[in-house]
C-alpha cells in the first residue's frame, strides 16, 4: 500500500544512489534537509496558490457570486496570474523608509512561519524534520511575525503602518498566550512535545484529542485565526481603518511575501490544528474501508479546517481593539486555564499518578 | 459581572457565532443562490426605456429618415453636440439631409428625444456597447445612426406590458 514512509524511503533510497554516483555520499546528511526544505518549499506555494483560489471561491458562494472561473479550469489559474502581476510590479518604495529594516521585514514575515511548516507530520515518517521539541518550536518560530510586522510598521514611516504594527504586537502578544496554554493539556496527556509523538498517541488511544479537549480545540483555533491577522482579528490590516496596516506601502514582491506568509500562518495553524486535535495521518473512523494513504487523509482534514477558518473570515464583524483585548484576556484565557485543571483532575483520577 | 451571568455570555456567544457560520454555510454549499450575470455570455433584458444608443428613426416602407430637421433637437442640447442640416423639397416638405451626433460630449440626458415632435429620434436599448477605439469613432452621422423600428415590441417587457393594459381598461 501507498503510504508516506515508503514514498520518502523510495526517494531517499533514490538520492542515496545519485550521491554514490556522483561521489558524496558524506554530504547526504548536509543535502537531504535542503532538498526535503525546497520540496516543501514548492508544495507549500502551490498549496497557497490553491488556498488563495479557495478562499475567493469560498467567500464569493457566501455571497452569491461566482468567483473567479476564467483563467484556466474553474479559474484555478488566476492565482499564478496575480502571481505574475505581483513579480513583474514596479517596487514603490517611500522614500524617507528606513531602508534595512524595510528591507527585511518581509523576508521576515514569509520565513518565520514558513519554518513552522518543517515539523508538521504530513504521514509517519513523512515530515522534514521530526523535532521532540515540535510544538515549541512551531511555537516559538511563530512568534518572530510580530517581530515582521512590527518591524514592517517602524520602518514604513507611515502613520497607518505604523498603527498597524503596534496593534498587531498587542494582539499578538494577548493571544499567544491561549494558543499556548490550550496546548498544554494535549501535552500532559501525551507526555511529548513531539508532533508525530502526539499522532502516535492518538492511535494507540484510540481516538482524537478533540473529543476530550473540544474546548482547547475552539481556544485553540480562535487565537491560531488571531495569531494569523485574520478576520475578525485582522485589526492590524483593518482595511476601513488602516489602508492596508503594516504592509500599506509595499508593494510588488515584498507584498506577495508578506501574503504568502499570512497564508503559511494559516495553512501551519491549521496543520497544528490537524495533529494536535484531529488525529494528524489517521484515517477517519467510519470511513477507513477507503484505505486512502495517511498524507490524504492528512490533506483533507488541513482543507476542512482551513475552511473553518475561512467560513470565520467572511461571516464574523471585525473586533473593536478593547474588544478584542476583552475577549482575550478575559475569556479565553480563563477557560483555557480552567481546560486545564480540569483535564489534569480527570486524567488524574481516571488514570492515576502513572498515566504515562 | 456574576459568576453565572459571564458563563452565561460567553457561551450564548458561542451558540451565536455558530448560527452565523450556519448562514453562511448554507449559501456556500446552495450552489443555486448565485446571482452572477455572467456579462459578454449572459445578457438580461434592459428596460425598453433605458437610455442606452440614440437612434435615427428611418421610416422603411416611405424610405426616408422621420426627421424634417426643425433643429428642436439641436436646442434642446444642453452640450450643443447635434448638428443637422435640412432642404425643402419639390413637394414643399423639409427634409434632413446631414445629421451629426457627438457622442463624446453626449450626457445621454434624453431632452433631445423628449424635443423631437416627429417620432425622428429615439434611444434603443439593446445597443448598449458603446465602447469604441478611437475618439473619432463617437461623432457619429445619419448612416451610423439610422434605425428601422422592428415590427414587434422590441423586448418581451414591453409585450407583457402592453399585453396587459387593454385586459386592465376593459376590467
Amino acid at each position: 500500500m501507498l503510504t508516506g514512509e515508503n514514498i520518502v524511503q523510495s526517494v531517499a533510497g533514490l538520492l542515496n544512489w545519485v550521491y554514490s554516483q556522483l561521489g558524496i555520499s558524506a554530504l547526504a546528511g548536509f543535502i537531504n534537509p535542503i532538498i526535503s526544505s525546497v520540496v516543501m518549499f514548492g508544495f507549500i506555494s502551490v498549496f497557497v496558490m490553491f488556498l488563495v483560489w479557495m478562499e475567493r471561491k469560498v467567500s464569493a458562494h457566501m455571497q452569491s457570486r461566482i468567483g473567479p472561473n476564467r483563467v484556466g479550469p474553474f479559474g484555478l489559474l488566476q492565482t499564478v496570474a496575480d502571481a505574475i502581476k505581483l513579480t513583474t510590479k514596479e517596487d514603490v518604495k517611500p522614500v524617507n523608509r528606513d531602508k534595512i529594516p524595510y528591507y527585511i521585514a518581509p523576508i521576515i514575515a514569509f520565513v518565520a512561519t514558513f519554518m513552522g511548516m518543517v515539523v508538521i507530520p504530513f504521514d509517519k515518517g513523512m515530515v522534514v524534520q521530526d523535532l521532540n521539541v515540535g510544538i515549541l518550536y512551531i511555537i516559538a518560530i511563530t512568534g518572530f511575525t510580530v517581530i515582521a510586522i512590527l518591524t514592517a510598521g517602524w520602518s514604513s514611516n507611515n502613520k497607518f503602518a505604523l498603527l498597524g504594527g503596534f496593534r498587531s504586537a498587542a494582539q499578538i502578544i494577548s493571544y499567544e498566550v491561549p494558543l499556548v496554554l490550550s496546548v498544554v493539556p494535549i501535552i500532559m496527556i501525551t507526555g511529548t512535545l513531539s508532533l508525530t509523538g502526539i499522532v502516535e498517541y492518538q492511535e494507540k488511544a484510540g481516538y482524537w484529542f478533540i473529543f476530550p479537549q473540544i474546548v482547547a480545540f475552539l481556544i485553540f483555533i480562535t487565537s491560531a485565526t488571531a495569531e494569523a491577522n485574520r478576520a475578525p482579528f485582522d485589526i492590524p490590516e483593518a482595511e476601513s481603518e488602516l489602508i492596508g496596516g503594516f504592509h500599506t506601502e509595499y508593494s510588488g514582491v515584498k507584498f506577495a511575501m508578506f501574503f504568502l506568509g499570512e497564508y503559511i500562518a494559516v495553512v501551519v495553524s491549521s496543520a497544528v490544528a490537524v495533529t494536535l486535535f484531529l488525529g494528524g495521518w489517521l484515517p477517519v473512523a467510519f470511513l477507513g474501508f477507503l484505505h486512502l494513504p495517511g498524507f490524504i487523509w492528512f490533506m483533507i482534514k488541513l482543507v476542512s479546517v482551513i475552511y473553518v477558518v475561512m467560513a470565520f473570515r467572511w461571516t464574523f464583524p471585525r473586533l473593536r481593539v478593547d474588544q478584542l483585548m476583552d475577549f482575550g484576556w478575559k475569556v479565553l484565557i480563563p477557560f483555557s486555564i480552567l481546560n486545564i485543571l480540569v483535564t489534569a483532575a480527570v486524567w488524574l483520577f481516571l488514570y492515576g499518578k502513572g498515566a504515562q | 459581572m456574576g459568576f453565572f451571568k459571564y458563563f452565561k455570555n460567553v457561551f450564548s456567544g458561542l451558540w451565536n457565532l455558530l448560527v452565523g457560520l450556519s448562514v453562511t454555510s448554507k449559501y456556500f454549499l446552495n450552489f443555486k443562490a448565485v446571482t452572477t450575470q455572467q456579462y459578454p455570455e449572459e445578457r438580461l433584458p434592459l428596460p425598453a426605456r433605458s437610455r442606452s444608443m440614440i437612434k435615427l428613426i428611418y421610416d422603411d416602407e416611405k424610405d426616408q429618415f422621420n426627421c424634417v430637421a426643425c433643429l428642436m433637437c439641436a436646442k434642446a442640447c444642453p452640450n450643443s453636440c447635434i448638428k443637422l442640416e435640412g432642404v425643402r423639397q419639390a413637394d414643399g416638405k423639409r427634409r434632413m439631409t446631414t445629421f451629426k451626433l457627438d457622442f463624446s460630449t453626449c450626457i445621454f440626458c434624453g431632452y433631445c428625444v423628449e424635443a423631437c415632435g416627429f417620432d425622428a429620434l429615439t434611444f434603443v436599448s439593446e445597443e448598449y456597447e458603446n465602447s469604441v477605439y478611437k475618439r473619432g469613432s463617437l461623432l457619429q452621422d445619419e448612416n451610423a445612426m439610422k434605425w428601422i423600428r422592428p415590427a414587434q415590441p422590441a423586448s418581451p417587457e414591453a409585450a407583457t406590458t402592453e399585453a396587459a393594459a387593454p385586459a386592465v381598461a376593459g376590467a
